[in-house]
């Protein structure tokens, strides 16, 4: 939504905004390459650390490198489903094109429903005012109105 | 010194001891793992509930995101924003709503919340002085519907169905709605207010205050128009005139109009008026927010595309007067003839072959009505010459009914009917424009008696007319009808017009002189053995009357 003024002007804003979002396109990727990345050595590491060795030696070191690597890799995937967060964000505010059909597609809709209530309101009010004359006329030839003179 | 070689069962302990303290880190580690894995799939589930949700109200909502520096990536800085841009211009001048921006709170669960405002959301209500409160009939009870079960839904953190999920954006969506409505109702209210501002002809301002003002339509008619909290289930009260004098934020004109505004137990009594003419401030209300709105969007639309305006439904058409000024003139208008509809309707109780009929105009500011006057076929001279035909009654003007038009514009009355002499022609005394329509205006006070001469001069020419059917020598005057004996007296029928006669608005004389007497003195004459009473008599006793005085008059002519 903030970059609506951005993207709508002159070339000059577009330019700048298609920019911008090349640059945090490039961010993002390079975020996921770090993150996976991360993930990879780790598990490597850790692989490497969970090898039996001979002789068994530093356990209490080993042990510190497994939590540590483990933690790395759940920060790593954290850090993941942030992205992923920011992602579902951009796609919310950020699809210009899908938002505006979307405003459109709500436009017509409420034209329709104003024009249909509005047809409904004239055929209410047909029917209100048919069915008072009606009414007026069943009361004037009734019994009550002929006996209330009599 | 060298160290012993260890045996091979040595060597297999160590290693089953390194090998089992191994497995247990990696246990730990696959516990851990699960953990993780199960938060991370919570969260994603969260992230789906809430990003789901959020997708589904922006179909409906403007959604914005803050970029607030405290809050990190992933963080909700969303807002809704229920400012509609239509009426940004309009209320350059007014107070910025404090409820149009909605903030957007995601719970730990993943269920979307909004944070209600602090300030309750507003209504307008109408009504008018001395007003009966019981009288209000709109429903309030529709706020605060939904904070009950909000918090249930909040109380349960895991486990939310799809179908928990889908009541609570319905949830969102109404309590957004209900916002929306509540700012536009504010935005209205301050349009008034600013339209208040310009003097209306006959409309002058009361009272005053940040949420509410009093106008004064005409002499008669005070309204008042309150900013109603939600859940205020009795709506506006009474305020003691010394209690709230002290709100200086109020927007409080001065002291004097303050208690003006104030309607305090004492004046209570005065303003007990007689409230049952009084057209429904519901309606009112809707009414109200209608032109506004159409107003508003009317402007709105030519503004965007300079196209030529739409004509808007119920607006005046002149604009000299605005908005509010053609809203208190509806008011003054369904008040007015509300009286009209009483005056006619205690008529046509008074009459018993009148009937009244209502022609719908779909104006707020024009009323119509219609006397209708059908003479029955028993005596009816077409129902029993069944040989003359329609054209035979259209050609000589015979007449089966008579319409008498009321129409209210405002408070102007214009009553136009057939069959009634016109005054011209009642001077002139010739019968061929008497049939003409006629067309003229009057006042509330005279509007009885109009409709009266109307109706009974209507009964006069039908009576004329089947006496020239049975070939009686007659003429008719006013409300008059003449039938010629011999030495040239004259018979008269004469009717007498009284809209407070409790037996019968229309009563019937005969008169036995040159036709001179009127029928307002009759009653104070008396009978006299010139003039008979003859009663309120039904058209078809006076059918037989006019037959049987057709028959007199007939053997008065021969002998």
């Amino acid at each position: 939504m903030s970059k609506a003024g951005a993207s709508g002007a002159g070339s000059g804003p577009t330019a700048a905004a298609a920019a911008a979002a090349a640059q945090k396109q490039k961010a993002l990727l390079q975020r996921v390459d770090t993150d996976v990345a991360n993930i990879v050595d780790n598990f490597n590491l850790l692989i490497n650390v969970a090898r039996v060795t001979d002789p068994p030696i530093r356990n209490s070191q080993e042990a510190f490198q497994m939590d540590m690597r483990a933690a790395r890799m759940v920060q790593a995937a954290d850090s993941l489903l942030k992205l992923v967060s920011e992602l579902k964000q951009n796609a919310i505010f950020s699809g210009f094109a899908s938002l505006n059909e979307n405003v459109d597609r709500r436009i017509e809709v409420f034209k329709q429903l104003e024009e249909s209530t509005e047809r409904l309101l004239e055929k209410i009010g047909e029917e209100a005012a048919a069915s008072l004359k009606e009414l007026e006329t069943h009361y004037y030839s009734s019994v009550l109105r002929t006996c209330q003179h009599d | 010194m060298q160290r012993p070689k260890p045996l091979p069962t040595e060597v297999l302990s160590d290693l089953a001891v390194s090998a089992a303290t191994k497995l247990q880190r990696l246990r730990h580690l696959g516990r851990y793992f699960k953990q993780s894995s199960k938060a991370m799939e919570q969260q994603v589930s969260r992230d789906a509930r809430f990003y789901g949700s959020l997708i589904r109200l922006q179909q409906n909502w403007k959604v914005k995101r803050q970029r607030v520096a405290a809050m990190g990536p992933g963080s909700e800085g969303f807002s809704f924003d229920l400012l509609d841009n239509s009426f940004v211009d309009l209320t350059a001048l007014s107070r910025p709503s404090s409820i149009s921006t909605v903030r957007v709170d995601h719970h730990y669960s993943g269920i979307l919340s909004i944070q209600r405002p602090q300030k309750l959301c507003r209504f307008i209500s109408l009504r008018f002085i001395g007003a009966d409160p019981s009288c209000k009939q709109k429903s309030i009870s529709r706020k605060k519907i939904y904070s009950l079960a909000e918090h249930h839904r909040a109380a349960k953190t895991e486990a939310l169905t799809d179908e928990e999920v889908n009541e609570c954006v319905k949830d969102t969506h109404s309590i957004l709605c209900e916002i929306h409505q509540s700012t536009f109702e504010e935005q209205v209210f301050d349009m008034v207010n600013h339209e208040t501002y310009n003097p209306l002809p006959g409309i002058s301002v009361t009272g005053m205050r940040e949420d509410f003002l009093q106008l004064a339509i005409g002499q008669e008619t005070s309204v008042c128009l309150w900013l109603v909290p939600s859940g205020k289930e009795d709506g506006p009260q009474m305020v003691d005139p010394k209690g709230d004098s002290q709100n200086g934020e109020s927007g409080l004109l001065n002291s004097d109009s303050m208690d003006l505004a104030i309607v305090g137990d004492d004046q209570h009594d005065f303003f007990k008026m007689n409230l049952s003419g009084m057209p429904n401030p519901v309606s009112l209300e809707i009414y109200l927010l209608f032109i506004f709105h159409e107003n508003v969007l009317a402007r709105a639309r030519e503004r965007r595309s300079c196209a030529t305006r739409a004509q808007v439904p119920g607006e005046p058409a002149d604009g000299s007067c605005g908005v509010l000024g053609h809203f208190c003139m509806t008011v003054a208008h369904r008040i007015f003839s509300n009286k009209v509809l009483s005056e006619l309707e205690s008529l046509v109780n008074g009459v018993p072959y009148l009937q009244l009929l209502s022609h719908p105009t779909w104006h707020s500011r024009t009323s119509s009505w219609s006397l209708f006057l059908k003479f029955p076929q028993s005596v009816l001279h077409a129902g029993r010459r069944s040989k003359i035909s329609d054209n035979h009654h259209l050609k000589h003007g015979m007449r089966s009914q008579f319409h008498t038009k009321v129409v209210v514009k405002d408070d102007q009355i214009n009553v136009s009917g057939e069959g009634a002499p016109s005054i011209i022609c009642s001077f002139r005394g010739s019968s061929d424009d008497i049939c003409s329509l006629n067309s003229f205006g009057c006042d509330l006070e005279d509007l009885p008696m109009i409709l009266l001469q109307q109706v009974a001069s209507q009964v006069i020419r039908w009576l004329h007319e089947e006496a020239l059917v049975v070939g009686m020598k007659a003429s008719r005057d006013f409300l008059c009808l003449y039938f010629g004996l011999d030495h040239g007296d004259t018979l008269g029928l004469v009717a007498h017009v009284d809209p407070d006669d409790v037996n019968g608005c229309i009563s019937w004389w005969v008169v036995m002189d040159d036709g001179s007497a009127e029928g307002k003195n009759l009653t104070y004459y008396g009978e006299s053995e010139s003039r008979r009473f003859l009663g309120h008599l039904s058209l078809e006793a006076l059918y037989a009357t006019v037959m049987d005085l057709a028959s007199l008059c007939s053997i008065g002519g021969i002998h």
